[in-house]
């Protein structure tokens, strides 16, 4: 494991550590199908489209093009009626129930929780960790849902057979470690670990290095995916996230707790100012998370920041200082690879050399093998 | 940690030799002065060198760019004002960094070389033909000097015009050991392996003169470790520090002592042209750009 690093933070950046809401939005957007539907057709909250939640119900407006998983898509426009229609009332489900709520939704991580159950899982941590810089997203769910997240977690661990579980949380929020170990005495299995606060921390290496625990017989979880499990144990979909609206380039940043399928734009029109004439919009984090052009974004289940960044200087002339090869945790000789025009595969996304290079050169996207 | 961009490390760099210029100042400017062997127009020499270095670059930077940028140019001119001999003409110090500065910075397109080096040796053949090359500054010449090695250590050695200070390169080197884009490995293994060979060299021979050399720490800590000309990976940063080393204390012999780092820190920049084929890979799975 290489030495992790802590980044730092733009001091202008500061995320109010409060939640705002925007659950009666007045549009919703969901990809189109393949075939066509009347307009004024009318849509129930809580069912599916595809993989796509509605989060509301209302009527069919139109067809527009927008941003959505960062790719340009068709999406009904839908008109909220502000009436929450739902079609499917599901009745409280069982733990055991679970695949069969699989079937159900198709999410991935519950394909992983069946395959989990099936399998031989010798630790489960459970981490609160928002390792991007301007994210505060696992710190509001775990503050604000401490207990529901608590005993989701022990179920899972009675479920597995385990001795211990542990919930690892970054030591700096001392918020949320307060309101844990508030709770923390009425479930003996579970172990609260403190972890530092340091870029890539979170991942399943670094975790398990950390705690000594085996890679392979330990699975990591983060707060937002057990509090989505505990929703779904309580029979309720989860139509609703919190995602982080941050930057330099916003008067203030913020959480919201937004329904699924809302546009950005709309997020930007009602709660944020934003302060700088140029501005570049990341999706999904600052270092981790791609450029968007434009901010007709659409905020779905993946979406978990959006980050107004100021312009920043243009692309400079390598000037060979090394900082890419030392900085890489995958010792990816970045500067070859650069200059050579080759990609890696071993690269993890993780940012860390656009970060460090003084001359700007936005290294991830060139050496970073998309296939 | 902090994100830096180019100015934040250029002025870094430009700040850490403020110190060195103001020894100058005090050494060949002040000292030789109030003994009554300079006017008092040349009590600011090394200070007119360095701004003469500044001009250079803003004239040639509003010419070629139309605006005055702050970059690692600025550093390269900096440096080679630094490290000049005493006796420098003024005008021929002058025309020739022009003409060099702007030399190099075509050269720089086609080959791979340390141009404060370059730039820097220019210079001195350039003295030495027309302008009879001598690091030794008047009171130099005139007295002759037993220095104890506090003296030699504080700066009072002789060697460029103001990059004599040995304390002073080490405080900064230490400085810089906590800055994350410094290559520190190189002055550190030019330094062991010039200490190593001079120390051998003294067991044999009973001369110590060339064990202190405050121009090799001062060049390994600034000249050999500009980022544009020296290895990226760690490994070759450790080689090139080694075979600087080598090269500056088999160049001794050659050129003497103050000369030499910069000589070995010149050829051994060149071998940057000389491309290592690998058989193919540590890279394994590095896919060409093109598949």
């Amino acid at each position: 494991m290489k030495t992790l690093i802590k980044l730092e933070e733009n001091p202008e950046v500061l995320i109010v550590s409060n939640v705002t809401s925007f659950l009666n939005p007045t549009f919703v957007y969901v990809p189109t199908l393949n075939y066509e539907i009347k307009s004024d057709t009318k849509f129930f909250k809580d069912t599916y489209l595809k993989d796509n939640i509605i989060s509301v119900s209302g009527y069919l407006e139109g067809i527009e093009e927008k941003i959505y998983d960062n790719k340009l898509t068709k999406v009904y426009k839908i008109h909220n009626d502000y009436k929450e229609h739902s079609l499917k009332k599901l009745k409280k489900v069982k733990i055991k129930d679970i695949l069969e709520l699989q079937k159900l939704l198709e999410e991935n991580y519950l394909t992983y929780l069946s395959n989990k159950l099936k399998g031989h899982c010798k630790e489960l941590v459970v981490t609160c960790f928002d390792e991007e810089i301007y994210e505060m997203n696992e710190f509001m769910c775990l503050y604000n849902n401490y207990k529901d997240i608590i005993k989701m977690l022990d179920l899972l661990r009675s479920l597995l057979n385990l001795d211990v579980a542990y919930m690892a949380i970054k030591n700096t929020n001392a918020k949320s470690i307060k309101k844990v170990r508030s709770i923390l005495g009425t479930y003996p299995n579970l172990k609260l670990v403190l972890l530092p606060d340091k870029y890539l921390m979170s991942s399943k290496e670094n975790i398990c290095d950390y705690l000594n625990l085996k890679e392979e017989d330990t699975f990591v979880f983060q707060t937002a995916e057990i509090y989505m499990m505990a929703t779904l144990k309580e029979g309720k979909f989860l139509d609703h996230k919190y995602i982080t609206v941050s930057g330099d380039a916003l008067k203030k940043s913020l959480i919201i707790d937004t329904k699924l399928g809302v546009s950005l734009k709309e997020i930007v029109e009602e709660f944020l100012k934003i302060k700088a004439c140029e501005y570049t919009i990341y999706y999904n984090g600052y270092l981790k998370g791609e450029e968007v052009l434009g901010d007709d974004l659409i905020v779905t289940k993946d979406t978990i920041s959006i980050v107004f960044k100021r312009k920043e200087d243009a692309e400079e002339e390598c000037i060979n200082c090394g900082a890419c090869n030392k900085i890489c945790p995958q010792n990816i000789n970045v500067l070859k690879c650069f200059k050579e025009d080759l990609k890696s595969k071993r690269c993890l996304n993780c940012g860390l050399c656009n970060y460090v290079c003084p001359a700007n050169i936005k290294l991830k996207e060139r050496i970073k093998d998309d296939q | 940690m902090k994100k830096r961009n180019v100015k934040n490390l250029v002025s870094l760099n430009l700040i850490l030799l403020v110190p060195f210029l103001i020894y100058g100042l005090y050494k060949n400017g002040y000292l030789i002065y109030m003994k009554g062997l300079i006017s008092g127009y040349m009590l600011f020499k090394p200070l007119y060198l360095t701004l003469i270095s500044f001009v250079i670059k803003g004239v040639v930077d509003l010419f070629i760019y139309k605006k005055v940028k702050i970059d690692y140019n600025l550093v390269y001119l900096t440096l080679v004002s630094l490290i000049m001999p005493y006796n420098i003409n003024l005008l021929i110090y002058g025309i020739t960094l022009f003409i060099t500065y702007i030399l190099t910075l075509f050269l720089s397109k086609h080959f791979k070389f340390n141009r404060v080096c370059f730039m820097y040796l220019i210079l001195i053949l350039v003295s030495f033909l027309f302008n009879d090359l001598s690091f030794l500054n008047p009171m130099e010449a005139k007295y002759t000097f037993s220095f104890s090695a506090i003296d030699i250590l504080m700066g009072r050695s002789v060697g460029g015009i103001s990059s004599t200070s040995i304390i002073l390169s080490l405080l900064v080197f230490s400085y810089y050991t906590f800055n994350f884009y410094y290559k520190k490995d190189i002055p550190l293994f030019i330094n062991l392996t010039y200490l190593l060979l001079t120390f051998i060299y003294f067991l044999f021979t009973k001369d110590n003169n060339f064990m202190i050399n405050s121009e090799v720490i001062f060049g390994s800590v600034f000249v050999a470790t500009l980022p544009m000309f020296s290895p990226g990976k760690r490994i070759f940063q450790i080689l090139y520090g080694i075979l600087i080393g080598l090269l500056t204390f088999a160049l001794l012999f050659i050129t003497g002592k103050i000369i030499s780092i910069y000589l070995a820190i010149f050829i051994t920049s060149l071998l940057e042209n000389v491309k290592i084929r690998q058989k193919r890979p540590k890279f394994d799975k590095i896919t060409p750009l093109s598949k």
